[in-house]
């Protein structure tokens, strides 16, 4: 096994309030972590704890086997890179890679290499001699990172990195940590609030509320399988349905729909989420055959909204907001339009289910 | 292959002090120094004036109370500070609202001048006043011909007024370029004129800013020391009543007593102050402004003709003094000449410099080098280790309480602004019961005087590192942290950089503080101990007024010398924002 990091328990309190509660997570070597959650789920703090900027109030940081809860900052060896880019702005470009190899006193020589290394890295070799007041935001954030990565840290933690950046800039930045990361195969940790980033770039996702982790998993299966109502409504859009299950048969306020997922022979409160892109819209009157009649739905769109590859309407079923999203050839096809009368049908297997009793909902 | 290879064999040094030890130990210092120079002194000041051989005594505060000679310098006091008030308050505020809200042409020339005051000891404008209005005045002796002069109560309001107006300046011109004038803007386009905009809106939202200033120049009249005695006459202050009691006639009890006495307005005005301050910070809107519309031609010409009056007087003021250190006989003979500039008084001695000239000069130049220039010597190499010290300890103090934030750093915080509540003279007397103890080894010497500057002065300088350290993002530290870099790198590479120019702005400000400063120093000095800035007010008692204006106009000239100096290290002015406080 190699150099893992691991949270045991790890509680952060600030007076009365629990930041962070009791969280667990295994680290190996070499992954990209994600930590996902909206602003005040605890995120920051977590990362905090691990770079030894915020104490322990409870739990452990166990790096390497060894237990790292009163290690000064300096002495953890973990590279940062913060959202304000935290260049130094009275030292040049190369100054600023160079000062973490300057303060461990490498030699001249081993620092100038280094740093011609570090700048190929992301390209910046004709800015060095500029200050960080000089270079645009994207440039500002690529040195940034390679200072943290210049000292050749155990662990590379990166703190909303990205989120000072114009959309475009982001997507590009984004490509190239992954990049990084896969070049390099440093153990990386990142914080975001976008979930899009997240999903994209890292190896597992932790999502986070309230000082909890919800869920931790593969992108594909937080974004598929959300074990909660929390996780399917933050990560991804989701509609929602309260109703209540007996057998394979959920009965909302307004209908009846028939779920793959079976229930027991005793009623029970749940709520179904299901992502748009699962539910299917047929123009009025003519449904498809061989479905599953309960889980028609006649509606109108209200909405039209394009969001490039594909199209996004928002529908009123009978009162209630429905969005479903239709890829845009689809949607072209069919010749759709604001006001048009329209069929939804949610698949029976499109159904989330979770139990009533749940935190946020 | 992997492009960046892995650098092994290098970690962060090992001897790595814990940030917290140090913050810790540096915290631990300068409480006791502040403590130990600040708080102990007043305290003995209390005690002397309520205890009499250990008792308990309401004595002293009773014979302070019946004699009406002493009590009148109670509502003098008032009196003049509150006049001085209000008459500087409504200057600086039209002033700066020239300054801020029209489009008047010579802002900077304006703005320039209403800063010269701060560059000379309060007293030159007293000096000034003498000699236009004193009995040998220009205007009163030579001009007109009468009997009238200026000494008591309106020569120390005009000379306070004149003395005050920089500081309210300061604080109306930051309130109002602050406050978003859109608001102007949207009122006037609802059809608000503008007589009832400047009412219903530019003076609500100045506010606080006004009352500010005019708490401050209350309590910068009321702790001032300078201007009453040499313009004052017969007229007694609370400030120069505890100099006579004390000096004159050896009354330390009742120097204690008004010395408590005069705590109680000028901590009032303080904390109001400190109060309207942070009020109106809230108010300061940091979006963008547009920019001003064209004033109109008569506004225009109103406030260039009004704002030519302080500015008038403030010129006049520096000219009558600088004049008058050049010509015979004011206002007789007006034929120059430098004979003012061979002191009369008996001298002194100054480490270094005496030995050096009286060892290479013979003759008069050996008298009037060696010894009668010896104390403006001494007051440049005690401004001098007064401004790095005072600059130092106010960066350090600012960044524990700003930056490093340990446990008790609001303890640090309040004892670091108090000085600016603590008059001068009460803080001098303080100095004399507190450590004038024969086991007290620094008493006596300049040093003793240097700590006293430097904690006179203490609230301005940690509250301009504060406000610029605020500026530098908490992540920069952090990055050099997680970089490897101990506390001291970090401070001394990272943080002390990006504040160096409020560092030398600190300089400058401790410097010409300590050139100028009167109050507190008069009770430090002896016959061995002399400063420039006192030495104009022992000149000016003796009737040596000539010289008094000479040795003001060398301590403007080594003033203005050094904010030249600073400006080519930092490429900056050094002059905004640095209003006296005590």
């Amino acid at each position: 096994m190699g150099r893992n990091l691991r949270l045991e328990n790890l509680t952060k309190e600030f007076g009365a309030l629990t930041a962070v509660d009791h969280v667990n997570l295994e680290i190996e070597e070499g992954e990209f972590i994600c930590f996902l959650g909206p602003s005040g789920c605890g995120k920051t703090t977590v990362l905090r704890m691990i770079t030894g900027f915020e104490t322990v109030s409870e739990g452990k940081v166990i790096f390497d086997g060894k237990i790292i809860n009163d290690l000064i900052p300096q002495k953890r060896e973990f590279g940062i890179v913060f959202q304000s880019y935290a260049l130094f702005p009275n030292m040049t470009v190369e100054d600023n890679i160079a000062f973490g190899l300057k303060v461990r006193k490498v030699p001249k020589k081993t620092i100038a290499e280094r740093v011609d290394q570090m700048l190929d890295l992301v390209g910046l070799r004709d800015w060095r001699n500029l200050y960080p007041a000089q270079l645009s935001g994207g440039q500002q954030q690529r040195v940034a990172l390679v200072r943290a990565l210049a000292p050749n840290p155990q662990v590379l933690l990166l703190d909303e990195p990205l989120s000072a950046l114009d959309a475009k800039i982001r997507v590009r930045l984004r490509a190239e940590v992954k990049r990084l990361q896969q070049e390099l195969k440093k153990t990386m940790i990142y914080v975001t609030h976008d979930q899009e980033e997240a999903l994209s770039i890292a190896d597992r996702v932790v999502v986070m509320e309230k000082g909890q982790f919800r869920q931790v998993g593969k992108p594909i299966e937080i974004y598929q399988c959300p074990t909660s109502s929390f996780v399917a409504d933050f990560v991804g859009t989701s509609n929602f349905f309260k109703g209540y299950r007996t057998e394979d048969r959920v009965s909302t306020e307004k209908r009846e729909f028939k779920v793959s997922q079976r229930g027991t022979l005793a009623r029970e409160e749940v709520f179904l989420a299901v992502r748009p892109e699962k539910i299917e819209v047929f123009r009025y009157g003519d449904p498809p055959g061989g479905i599953e009649p309960s889980n028609l739905v006649p509606g109108r769109i209200d909405v039209v909204t394009f969001l490039g590859a594909a199209v996004r309407l928002v529908i009123n079923a009978d009162g209630e907001e429905v969005i479903s999203d239709v890829i845009e050839r689809e949607f072209a096809q069919r010749q759709f339009r604001q006001g048009d009368k329209i069929f939804l049908y949610f698949p029976p297997e499109a159904f989330l289910i979770y139990p009533k009793k749940e935190g946020s909902q | 292959m992997n492009r960046a290879e892995a650098l092994t064999g290098y970690s962060a040094p090992s001897t790595l002090i814990s940030d917290r030890w140090m913050t810790g130990i540096t915290m631990g210092f300068l409480l006791a120094v502040l403590a130990f120079f600040m708080l102990f002194p007043v305290y003995d000041i209390c005690k002397l004036s309520f205890f009499k051989q250990g008792v308990f005594t309401l004595r002293n505060y009773a014979a302070y109370f019946t004699n009406p000679r002493i009590f009148r310098s109670l509502t003098n006091s008032l009196y003049v500070s509150i006049v001085t008030m209000v008459i500087t308050t409504v200057l600086a505020f039209f002033f700066a609202y020239g300054l801020t809200r029209t489009t008047i042409g010579g802002k900077g020339v304006f703005y320039t001048i209403s800063t010269f005051p701060l560059i000379a000891p309060s007293i030159i404008q007293g000096l000034a006043l003498i000699l236009l209005f004193g009995r040998n005045g220009l205007v009163t002796r030579y001009l007109f011909h009468t009997d009238w002069n200026i000494y008591g109560p309106t020569g120390i309001i005009a000379a306070e007024c004149l003395y005050c107006f920089p500081n309210a300046l300061f604080i109306l011109y930051t309130t109002l370029s602050a406050v978003d004038t859109r608001l102007d803007e949207a009122a006037q386009s609802l059809g608000a004129s503008s007589l009832k905009t400047f009412y219903k809106v530019t003076l609500p939202s100045a506010k606080y800013g006004i009352a500010s200033a005019a708490a401050l120049s209350f309590n910068l009249t009321i702790t001032d020391f300078g201007v009453p005695v040499v313009i004052g006459g017969n007229y007694s202050v609370l400030a120069t009543e505890i100099y006579q009691q004390v000096i004159g006639m050896q009354r330390f009890d009742l120097g204690a007593t008004i010395s408590v006495i005069l705590l109680i307005p000028s901590v009032g005005a303080f904390l109001l102050n400190y109060y309207l301050t942070k009020k109106s910070y809230a108010l300061i809107s940091g979006q963008a402004r547009p920019f001003l519309q064209p004033s109109r031609p008569f506004k225009r010409w109103a406030f260039t003709i009004y704002c030519w009056i302080p500015c008038a007087f403030i010129l006049i003021v520096f000219i009558c003094v600088f004049l008058g250190s050049f010509v015979k006989t004011w206002p007789y003979d007006f034929s120059l000449t430098l004979k003012h500039f061979d002191f009369p008084s008996l001298g002194g001695h100054a480490p270094l410099w005496t030995n050096f000239w009286a060892s290479t000069l013979k003759g008069e130049w050996q008298s009037i080098l060696a010894y009668k220039y010896a104390p403006i010597w001494n007051s440049l190499w005690v401004s001098i280790l007064v401004a790095i010290g005072g600059a130092s300890l106010t960066l350090l103090a600012g960044y524990i309480v700003e930056k490093k934030k340990p446990r008790g750093d609001q303890v640090l915080y309040t004892l670091s602004v108090l000085p600016a509540a603590i008059p001068g003279t009460v803080m001098g007397l303080g100095y004399i019961l507190a450590f004038n103890k024969p086991y007290f080894f620094i008493y006596g010497t300049f040093w003793i005087i240097i700590i006293n500057i430097i904690i006179c002065n203490f609230t301005l300088g940690v509250l301009s590192s504060i406000a610029n350290l605020k500026q530098i993002d908490k992540s920069i530290e952090e990055a050099a942290v997680s970089l490897g870099a101990n506390p001291i790198t970090t401070f001394t590479r990272v943080v002390f950089p990006l504040t160096k120019t409020a560092f030398f702005s600190n300089v400058a400000f401790f410097f010409m503080r300590s050139m100028t400063t009167i109050s507190a120093v008069i009770f430090l000095i002896s016959a061995k101990v002399k400063l420039a800035a006192i030495e104009i007010i022992f000149l000016d008692i003796d009737g040596r007024t000539a010289s008094a204006n000479a040795m003001c106009t060398i301590i403007i000239v080594i003033v203005v010398g050094m904010l030249v100096v600073m400006r080519l290290i930092t490429g900056k002015a050094g002059l905004k924002g640095m209003g006296a406080t005590t």
